[in-house]
């Protein structure tokens, strides 16, 4: 019942439950005084010698480079009383331009993962034991020592995570001085055969791809946008080019599992895996390479294939990429390059000259195992391993682990347990990246610095101050190393010395030229798999690498929680499924499949039914499924490890998680490159009963004709809708439309069509929401001068701004940076850990809490399938980045008993934590479904579901309030970020400047396709937006009135089409 | 009137409850933690050092003016006067607390200060724009420079700090209200 209310705004009735509510919460809280002593002593624990230049409460910013990858963007880490809090990319790096991906987010879990080392240890009784730095650096000194005097040094191995910069150089020069040979450089991620075949065709590893100068772009297997190359610049020029709408390029993907570039092309191709070279040699129509063998070879109509020879020829300039992780990939990337070439893309949309360094160092794969067949043989008497777990990386059937086994001594500089330092003799912790000094190359020209942020968390030590303080131990060596530490070796080397350094490290970016490209090793004993086509099998598996989990993130809980931006399954593995095989099979989701390659190797999984993947596939995921030694619920309590405990496996967050499928793999290299053959076996599919729960955080795969994720087509006569039926077709909207700032009537009467949803004037300035309105009249003396703050004359001036968003889905990529910054952010709880989920009688299960639909992600990217709903392949996808819309008229205000959520008179739909009493009736009430629960005290230390173990609540953000339990909690709009912004404003004594801040999401987006800001103000980006002719509100039916504003997703046809069904019909290739 | 007459009958119940909150209340003393009296680490004086020796408040909480910490004293800033001023007068009579302070500098460990005043987690307090507003120190904090050791004068509850952003302190000062100024 609405409270009836008096003509002159005065509420009068409908109180009383309010009043009751007050009166009884007053007891309880009285009661809960008495209960409880007030006597809690905190302390507050002052500097001894307070550190220049920080202010305590005022962060410091520092600029250093990310290490979560090879591409090495820039950071900005802000640290808050000395601790790091935050990582926003550098807007001065010239390859993330101010953006981050989701790994690069997480890197903060890495350095407080509560699971790493805490210093040195030793093996002894066959157990790894902590021991003193001094022991330890006896220990290796020794060892060091009598390798060299039994005259075996030249057999040593150390395998160094792939970087570029000064540390592989520095890296040899020591191993020289030590008689050893140079490093091997390991990135289990990097496509070899791509950058082999790039140093052949272009003589750099990787080009700049500027895919805004292309008309069409052709995607080989390659996943661009998603872990493949460079994949932040990737996207951030991506998305510029199809910003472009009019002129943006036409994207064809070319696979036989659409990743998450496949789900964002305009046409999918979906050809057998191992059929990629005879498609691209029949686009290049080179001598005897017929377009109907292709097609047959492939599984694709032959038209398909001649309808894209004919646009390949006729568009320019294009752009063709390979990814493919066949056994002949090499062979592939190379008649890509050509092809490119021979169309003229290079130097424009591939540029050679502006390459990309991060793959300048590489060794390969085939390299790696070639030293571990050493190892296996007994020829390797001392093997170090920094920053690589070859174990977890490469293929259990290489018996990788055995041959490690046969090394005398092994030494281990990774921070974290793994696989691999599990194995060692000795473990010497490095730094974090974000603890230690260091650079890397960025480009052919730039290299980025890297500073440490904070000191370090435990008691490890940088692996180049190890060597060092080695080196000066030793008499031969000493002279050479003069410099203290790694610190003063690199500033020894900075032209202008230490003061220039210093000056360059405000930006961590500096021009330098990149060194010789270290080439790769050719092999002449590459063992390379069986062609696909041979092998016996009912269908081929496809393995590709999680772009979210990289090879090392499984450890890390924001990765772990966030859902695969493909299958938007999190803490999990899954088989890929098509959902007429799966029909076919009578598999159902979650029903376990078991895999069984031809030479015996099984491995069992749930299956996902997924529309974006051949019907004689499937497909799996690899970043899962680590090795977990520690046995039972042992390894999944949260509580601190005693002093003195050995940790094994990858820590409580990759326990129990999921399988690896490289151990249904074998050791199968690519002969001309040295590439690890990812796709390429067949395996055996059978049900052998069972069922595990999908952990997913989606609902429904489909729209149900809601129109949450809306698209346009671009015809030649303009845009149109895509999802009106041809008949009802909307008239097109050019470019010259006046923008729908007049609403759907003032719109009709101009002649102008208006589409349902479209953001229209009552959004605009000026809008006093309903409840704003209402709270006006409800709480003001309308008789008074002072009408409250609602008032847009109230001295407070809150009034004249109206926050606002808006989500360009024409940029958006479904890349979920944005979540994870969400996550960093806003000190949101992970909850699907195993740990969490025990209780008395529940065995803990990772992702259980999901399963109940616990989680806690304020934004969330849904995913939804336009089309295909018969098993066909022509489908649309729409990604929706789907927060709190901070509606005018919000139907979650009014339902709240305790006025706990409310709306403010800038504009935000505001959630007070302390006022809530958890009665679910906004949550239940919200069109969006984007109000979380805390079912649980993720914030309480006791609790068996706390979030933060120590360390990682060392990360949680100072200006915002850990929620507790029983509490409802939402996106606030950085609420922080915007009264900081208004805090250093006033204190610099001016106004808030348009575009000054923004909120997290928008920041990290590595596609540009959040804008916040203040719509009320037109100097603002975002009110230049809300009048997009794409503009549309998500429900607008429901009169929310909502502050973000979506615009709409523009997809492109094939020349010559005019309807949206790509022209692949009859592409049903049978099962095989 | 049917609706007026239950309204009438719900009084009774309203009243016990209300009641009941009196009693208890009464009870337990306060909600808050007013009057809050702890005994510190070592005794820091204040009017010594803010009346005889005519320190400003700032000199020691460097960051009251532009950040939300008011910040700390590090024990150097201390130890910046009383590595000199040492336990002992020039008279003989003793300086309590300095012996103490010099003991935690030389072992290299921070004073473990007891927090008196301290706004629940949900409660963002910018104390830059009270400062900046001129709000003084004592406003909320009392007359700390009277204190020998520093009690909880105000109560720190929400009605305490929005009668004086309504305007109804003296001075008079007004600002922002709404719940998310300070809760988020």
């Amino acid at each position: 019942m609405s409270p009836s209310k008096e003509p002159n705004g005065v509420t009068r009735s409908g109180g009383t439950r309010r009043e009751f509510l007050k009166i009884l919460g007053a007891t309880t809280a009285t009661t809960a005084a008495i209960g409880c002593s007030s006597d809690r002593v905190e302390r507050l624990i002052p500097y001894l010698n307070h550190p220049d230049e920080t202010v305590p409460g005022v962060s410091t910013y520092y600029a250093t480079t990310c290490r979560e990858c090879a591409v090495a963007c820039g950071l900005i880490a802000e640290t808050r009383d000395g601790r790091t809090i935050k990582l926003e990319g550098n807007p001065a790096h010239p390859l993330n331009r101010g953006a981050l991906c989701a790994r690069g987010q997480a890197a903060l879990q890495g350095l407080y993962n509560p699971d790493r080392y805490r210093g040195p240890m030793l093996r002894r009784n066959n157990r790894l034991e902590p021991v003193t730095w001094d022991q330890a650096l006896q220990t290796l000194s020794q060892k060091l020592g009598e390798v060299r005097s039994a005259g075996r040094a030249g057999d040593s191995v150390f395998i160094n995570g792939s970087e570029t910069g000064s540390f592989p150089a520095f890296l040899d020069q020591w191993l020289a001085g030590f008689g050893m040979p140079a490093h091997l450089s390991y990135d289990a991620l990097a496509d070899i055969s791509v950058v082999a075949a790039n140093r052949q065709s272009f003589g750099v590893s990787w080009p700049a791809l500027r895919f805004s100068e292309a008309k069409l772009i052709v995607s080989v297997g390659a996943d661009f946008l998603d872990g493949w190359g460079a994949t932040v610049p990737q996207q951030l020029d991506f998305a510029d080019a199809r910003a472009k709408i009019e002129g943006a390029p036409r994207l064809v993907y070319i696979g036989s599992r659409r990743s998450l570039t496949g789900l964002n092309a305009d046409e999918w191709i979906p050809c057998k895996p191992g059929s990629e070279l005879a498609i691209v040699n029949a686009l290049s129509g080179a001598a005897g390479a017929s377009l109907d063998q292709a097609a047959q070879a492939a599984g694709v109509p032959a038209a398909t294939l001649e309808r894209l020879g004919r646009e390949w020829a006729d568009t320019r300039p294009s752009l063709m990429l390979s990814g493919v992780t066949t056994s002949d990939a090499m062979a592939v990337a190379l008649a890509v390059n050509a092809l490119n070439n021979a169309a003229g893309n290079v130097g424009v949309t591939i540029r050679p000259a502006e390459g990309i360094s991060a793959f300048d160092t590489v060794s390969s794969p085939a390299e790696i195992a070639e030293a571990l067949a050493r190892m296996n043989d007994g020829r390797v008497p001392l093997l170090m391993v920094r920053n690589a777990n070859p174990i977890f990386t490469l293929p259990r059937s290489g018996k990788f682990a055995e041959a490690i086994a046969k090394v005398a001594f092994k030494v281990s500089f990774s921070s974290y347990p793994d696989e691999t330092s599990e194995l060692c003799d000795l473990v010497l912790p490095d730094h974090h990246p974000l603890e230690s000094w260091g650079d890397a190359q960025a480009t052919t020209s730039v290299m980025s610095l890297q500073q440490p942020t904070m000191d370090p968390v435990f008691s490890t030590r940088a692996t180049a101050d190890v060597l060092i303080t080695l080196a000066k131990g030793n008499q031969t060596t000493a002279a050479q190393y003069p410099a203290a530490d790694y610190r003063s070796w690199l500033i020894g080397r900075y032209e202008g010395g230490a003061s220039a350094f210093a000056k360059a490290l405000e930006t961590a970016v500096i021009d330098r030229a990149a060194p010789a490209v270290r080439p790769l090793r050719t092999l002449a004993t590459v063992t390379a798999p069986t062609p696909l086509e041979s092998q016996a099998g009912d269908f081929f598996l496809t393995v590709y690498p999680s772009a979210v989990l990289g090879d090392r993130g499984a450890n890390k809980p924001w990765l772990q929680e966030l859902p695969d931006p493909v299958s938007k399954i999190c803490w999990q593995s899954w088989v890929e499924v098509h959902p007429t095989t799966a029909a076919r099979l009578d598999v159902d989701p979650g029903e376990l499949l078991t895999l069984e390659s031809a030479t015996g190797l099984k491995l069992t999984a749930p299956a996902y039914i997924y529309p974006g993947i051949r019907q004689d596939t499937v497909a799996m995921m690899f970043g899962q499924g680590h090795r977990s030694s520690r046995a039972g619920t042992d390894a999944l309590t949260h509580r601190g490890y005693p002093e003195g405990t050995v940790l094994e496996g990858y820590g409580r967050y990759a326990a129990g998680v999921g399988v690896n499928p490289l151990d249904l793999l074998p050791a199968g290299f690519e002969s001309a490159s040295g590439a690890l053959a990812w796709t390429s076996i067949k395996v055996r599919v059978t049900k052998e009963g069972g069922y595990q729960q999908l952990v997913t955080t989606e609902g429904s795969a489909r729209q149900h004709g809601r129109g949450i994720g809306r698209a346009l087509i671009l015809t030649p006569t303009g845009l149109r809708d895509a999802d009106a039926p041809e008949h009802e077709a909307t008239p097109p909207v050019t470019a010259g439309d006046p923008p729908a700032t007049h609403g759907a009537e003032a719109a009709a009467e101009a002649g102008v069509h208006h589409f349902p949803g479209d953001a229209s004037h009552e959004f605009l300035p000026g809008l006093r929401a309903p409840v704003a309105q209402d709270a006006e009249g409800g709480l003001a003396d309308t008789e008074a001068n002072d009408k409250g703050m609602y008032d847009p004359k109230h001295s407070s001036g809150m009034a004249n701004r109206r926050w606002a968003m808006t989500i360009d889905l024409a940029r958006c990529t479904g890349c979920s940076a944005c979540v994870t910054a969400c996550y960093a952010e806003n000190n949101i709880p992970t909850v699907g850990a195993a740990y969490q989920t025990k209780r008395a009688v529940v065995e803990p299960t990772p992702g259980g809490n999901i399963h109940r639909g616990r989680e806690m992600a304020w934004l969330r990217l849904e995913r939804y399938y336009e089309g295909g709903e018969n098993g066909a392949y022509e489908f649309d996808t729409r990604f929706v980045p789907m927060l709190c819309q901070h509606c005018g008229n919000a139907p979650c205000e009014p339902v709240c008993p305790v006025y706990a959520t409310y709306h403010s008179p800038d504009g935000l739909n505001v959630q007070v934590y302390n006022r809530c009493v958890g009665t679910r009736y906004c949550s239940n009430n919200c069109p969006y479904k984007v109000r979380y629960f805390n079912w649980f005290g993720y914030g309480e230390p006791n609790r068996p579901q706390y979030a933060w173990p120590e360390p990682l609540n060392w990360q949680l953000n100072p200006d915002v309030n850990v929620r507790g339990k029983g509490v409802m909690e939402k996106c606030t709009f950085c609420v922080q970020r915007i009264r900081e912004a208004e805090n250093r404003a006033s204190l610099e004594h001016r106004a808030v400047q348009p575009d000054e801040f923004t909120v997290a999401c928008a920041q990290a987006c590595p596609s540009r396709a959040i804008t916040f800001g203040d719509a009320a103000s037109p100097d603002w980006a975002v009110s230049r937006q809300v009048n997009d002719r794409r503009a549309y509100h998500v429900f607008e039916e429901l009169n929310t009135f909502t502050a973000v504003v979506y615009l709409k997703k523009v997809n492109h046809l094939a020349p010559g089409q005019t309807t949206a069904a790509p022209a692949t019909e009859g592409a049903h290739g049978g099962g095989n | 009137m049917t609706t007026t007459m239950r309204k009438w009958a719900a009084i009774p119940g309203l009243l016990a409850l209300a009641a009941a909150a009196v009693v208890l209340s009464a009870y337990s003393g306060a909600s808050s933690d007013e009057g809050r009296d702890i005994e510190q680490p070592l005794p820091f004086p204040h009017p010594v050092h803010v009346k005889t020796l005519a320190m400003n408040c700032m000199y020691c909480h460097f960051a009251a003016g532009k950040s939300p910490d008011p910040g700390l004293p590090a024990v150097a800033t201390c130890m910046g006067c009383h590595i000199t001023v040492g336990p002992k007068k020039p008279d003989g009579s003793a300086r309590p607390g300095v012996a103490t302070l010099q003991e935690f500098w030389k072992k290299g460990q921070p004073i473990p200060w007891v927090r008196i005043h301290k706004v629940p987690d949900y409660v963002q307090f910018p104390h830059m724009r009270h400062v900046n507003a001129g709000v003084s120190c004592q406003t909320c904090h009392g007359q700390v420079q009277d204190m020998q050791r520093v009690t909880q004068v105000a109560s720190l509850n929400m009605g305490w700090c929005v009668q004086c952003h309504l305007g109804e302190s003296n001075p008079p000062f007004k600002a922002r209200y709404d719940c998310s100024t300070c809760h988020y």
